[in-house]
């Protein structure tokens, strides 16, 4: 479904990702792993449009799509799901998830998505007119994820969706992650280390100093030492 | 003073106040969403009163004004959305780009404004009055027109409230304004909304001049002074700030016509000085101002 | 640009300025034209180190220059100064309005700095022409009439001689320039980089940025109304004219021509600008037109100036580097 081969990204100045090769299949869920401040951010920004400078070639659902704009990206179904949720915080959840609906392809379909993000995140549908700025961590990383759906993609791309949350909530998002990927969606998904990579994950990769360093299935990655030691500190 | 005299002050005030807190809404709008300062805002104020005395009085169209706010409002919505994508948009990726759009609407306001002398002729020229005829109420004496600028002006301001609060792109305005990573994420096209928000500024300045023309003139260097004016109120009432703008707008205007009547005209410009000068020093965020 | 590449091309283009007087010393319109180029050397130089380096976005320029020249002209026929002691009071004069303006201004973010001081400018008019200004020597709308030439060595820098006052204002802008100059050098990769690309990266550094904002506002107004005393005392009168909305859009031409933070460039502009303003005498009314136009195309047309046109056309040169200025115009798109 998204063939990513010899990318190189740039940050600013910085030289981040090198001939990052890599492809999530129809119906998977992809985890890249790594170390924070290895280019695991920068290769989702690569994917989706948000970064100035990306050389080598994406491919999505057969259509060269490098240099595309975010604009065209949400149109063909691919979203991403930011880390630090970029939320609107003066506006309330309804105006967000209404503003997730934005692009075209996804207004016309605006009702149905809200009934299924609201049957699938019940604690957004009692809070649509509190302000997104404030909402708890957990509730704004699930509306994050809800606006994401509300724009009818295919494809998404969640940045670290369990950064700074408590276990508790880390498992209620990971579920949450769970039914999207039952229902039918694709996602690459980036995380530091999550001991819930194998019950979520059908492949995994790892990304070292922009580096593909490893590749498997989500058994191979629990069974490797190396990696546990790196991630786990095992 | 008597009495009289006072609720003379009171209703010019609050007339003029109500035509500049669309105006300076305007502006706001623009540095708000975008952080371009669009130095020939006075002259898209002359523009709409220019434009106006065109279709009424050089060309003579009937149908009056409710025919010329049908005409100028497409008008001016085009005029501002091509400037900013022609001018504006190009210069945003360059280093020092904000001084780089003051100075091109600089130029802008030069151009125009000469042009408008070009065309026009030195001489100022007025509009009828939107109505005639006055309400009087015991000792109080209220004109129509005055009435009716004042409700055209709330009425601006109240229909792009709804337009910010209902719609899709006024909700895309503000997401920009608020998040503009947020509202790339989400597939808004920010570059549009730009010029969107650009276009819309020159609406609420151009009905300001189509307004005001009546009751004051039109000259081809007359937008200055509402550039000045529109500035002081938005930092008055603090950047981005609906109601900050509308308070703030009222109570210069108040000022205005109080100033301007015991100590004359010149003066005005001091006092309004005078203010923005202390509210910067006191509180540089304004009376309520919330995009910084 | 580096230091030894900015004083080599300053040294080239006012070496060529001072040879001038040799083909054209005859020609008092001519002459008139090349000091009117040197004055506003000045002008459009202070605007580019403030703006341009400083990073603050003045708007109080011309503010400043008439300010200068009002006080000198004030000084030397009011209380008599000698129209050298004037001028350097008149400096002083526009530096500490420039403080005044700068103290609740340097507090302020981007646009709402053109705000104050290009209000500054705005007021100016209506202030000299009222009773207050009339009270301190202004003339009112009338404006100033006599103002005494500069007499020093037995020479009278007037308008009668043109030769002794183009040489007089070379002195003045090469110093100037070279003050200029020296302040960008001693703080350049320091403090005023820093300043401009990140507040809070100067911070860290230790640069106090108010302090130094400061400065460079105090020099530039000082500077400013220097040249701007010159140039009454050379002209012999003033009035409010002088703040009419054109004259302040050349300047911005200067220094758009010269490119923004491109020092010397804003001296080449300003001899550009000054020239060319000259040529566009026989449009008439429109040339103010044609000038607003100008600012248009010149700002789409030359993102760095004559002086990064330049550096485009010569290989090896490097170019500008697009992708800092990616990254500062997407921050500055940011929320406040």
């Amino acid at each position: 479904m998204l063939t990513i081969a010899d990318v190189n990204a740039y940050y600013d100045q910085f030289h981040v990702l090198h001939d990052v090769s890599c492809e999530v299949h129809e119906g998977e869920v992809v985890v890249m792993l790594g170390p924070n401040g290895h280019g695991k951010s920068t290769l989702l920004k690569a994917v989706c449009g948000l970064l100035d400078r990306v050389d080598g070639t994406i491919t999505y659902k057969g259509q060269d799509i490098t240099g595309w704009s975010t604009e065209q990206l949400v149109n063909q179904g691919v979203i991403y799901i930011a880390e630090n949720r970029e939320l609107f915080g003066d506006m309330t959840v309804m105006e967000n998830l209404k503003l997730g609906a934005y692009a075209k392809n996804a207004r016309k379909k605006e009702k149905r998505n809200l009934a299924r993000v609201f049957e699938l995140f019940p604690r957004l549908a009692a809070r649509k007119k509190q302000l997104a700025a404030t909402m708890s961590g957990g509730e704004a990383r699930m509306l994050a994820i809800a606006r994401g759906l509300m724009s009818n993609a295919d494809f998404l791309c969640i940045d670290e969706p369990s950064l700074g949350l408590q276990p508790n909530l880390r498992t209620e998002v990971f579920n949450i992650i769970k039914e999207i990927h039952r229902q039918g969606k694709s996602m690459l998904l980036v995380e530091q280390n999550i001991p819930q990579i194998a019950d979520l994950a059908d492949r995994v990769y790892v990304l070292e100093e922009g580096c593909i360093t490893f590749q498997g299935s989500a058994e191979e990655a629990a069974a490797d030492d190396r990696l546990k030691e790196i991630f786990l500190g095992m | 003073m008597y009495i009289e005299e006072y609720l003379d002050v009171f209703i010019s005030g609050l007339t003029n106040g109500s035509v500049y807190a669309l105006m300076a809404v305007g502006l706001t709008l623009v540095y708000g969403v975008s952080r371009a300062f669009n130095f020939a805002y006075g002259s898209f104020y002359s523009l709409g009163g220019y434009f106006a005395w065109v279709l009424m009085v050089y060309l003579g169209l009937s149908g009056g004004y409710l025919m010329v706010l049908l005409m100028a409002v497409p008008f001016l919505i085009g005029f501002g959305y091509v400037t900013e994508k022609v001018i504006v948009a190009p210069l945003r990726k360059r280093s020092d780009w904000e001084v780089k759009v003051m100075m091109i609407t600089l130029g802008l306001a030069l151009f125009l404004d000469n042009g408008y002398q070009v065309l026009f002729g030195p001489r100022m020229k007025s509009l009828p009055p939107i109505m005639t005829g006055a309400v009087e109420l015991g000792p109080i004496y209220i004109a129509n027109q005055d009435i009716m600028i004042f409700v055209l002006a709330i009425s601006g301001i109240l229909a792009f409230r709804w337009l910010l609060n209902n719609t899709r792109i006024g909700m895309a305005v503000r997401a920009v304004a608020q998040n503009p990573i947020g509202a790339k994420i989400v597939g808004i096209p920010k570059n549009r909304i730009f010029a969107a928000t650009f276009g819309i500024s020159t609406v609420m300045v151009g009905l300001g001049g189509i307004l005001l023309a009546q009751k004051y003139f039109i000259s081809p260097m007359g937008g200055w002074d509402i550039l000045v004016k529109s500035w002081v109120i938005t930092a008055f009432g603090g950047m981005g700030s609906i109601r900050g703008g509308l308070l703030a707008a009222f109570i210069l205007g108040m000022l205005e016509a109080y100033v301007g009547y015991v100590f004359g005209m010149t003066w005005v410009l001091f006092a309004l000085f005078g203010v923005l000068l202390a509210t910067l020093a006191i509180r540089p965020q304004g009376l309520m101002g919330k995009w910084g | 640009m580096d230091w030894k590449r900015m004083s080599g091309t300053m040294a080239l283009i006012y070496g060529v300025m001072a040879l001038m007087p040799l083909f054209v010393g005859g020609t008092d319109h001519l002459m008139h034209i090349l000091i009117m180029c040197l004055i506003w050397a000045v002008v459009a130089s202070c605007w580019d180190l403030i703006m341009g380096f400083a990073g603050i976005f003045s708007f109080g320029q011309v503010a400043f220059f008439v300010i200068g020249a009002y006080a000198s002209a004030i000084l030397a026929l009011t209380f008599g100064i000698h129209p050298l002691a004037a001028m350097v009071l008149a400096g002083v004069v526009a530096a500490a309005i420039g403080v005044l303006v700068a103290l609740p201004c340097l507090r302020l973010k981007g646009a709402y700095i053109a705000l104050v001081t290009f209000a500054v400018h705005m007021i100016l008019e209506p202030f000299l022409k009222s009773d207050m200004g009339r009270a301190i020597g202004t003339g009112g709308s009338r404006g100033i009439l006599t103002i005494p030439p500069m007499e020093l060595f037995g020479i009278t820098f007037g308008a009668g001689d043109k030769v002794a006052v183009f040489y007089a204002a070379l002195v003045l802008a090469v110093v100037c320039s070279v003050i200029i100059m020296l302040v960008i050098r001693s703080f350049w990769g320091t403090a005023f980089l820093a300043l401009k690309d990140s507040a809070g990266f100067a911070a860290s550094l230790g640069v106090s940025a108010f302090k130094y904002k400061l400065a460079v506002f105090a020099l530039t107004s000082f500077l400013t109304g220097l040249a701007g005393g010159f140039y009454g005392h050379y002209i012999g009168m003033l009035s409010t004219r002088m703040l009419g909305i054109d004259l302040f859009v050349m300047l911005m031409i200067m220094l758009v021509l010269g490119g923004i933070g491109q020092f010397p460039g804003a001296i080449l502009g300003a001899i550009v600008t000054v020239t060319f303003n000259e040529a566009l005498a026989p449009l008439g009314t429109y040339r103010p037109m044609v000038l607003g136009a100008l600012v248009v195309v010149l700002v789409l047309a030359l993102p760095d100036g004559i002086i990064g046109l330049l550096r485009n056309l010569v290989p090896g040169r490097g170019a500008a580097e697009p992708a800092v200025a990616e990254s500062t115009a997407a921050n500055a798109g940011g929320q406040g």
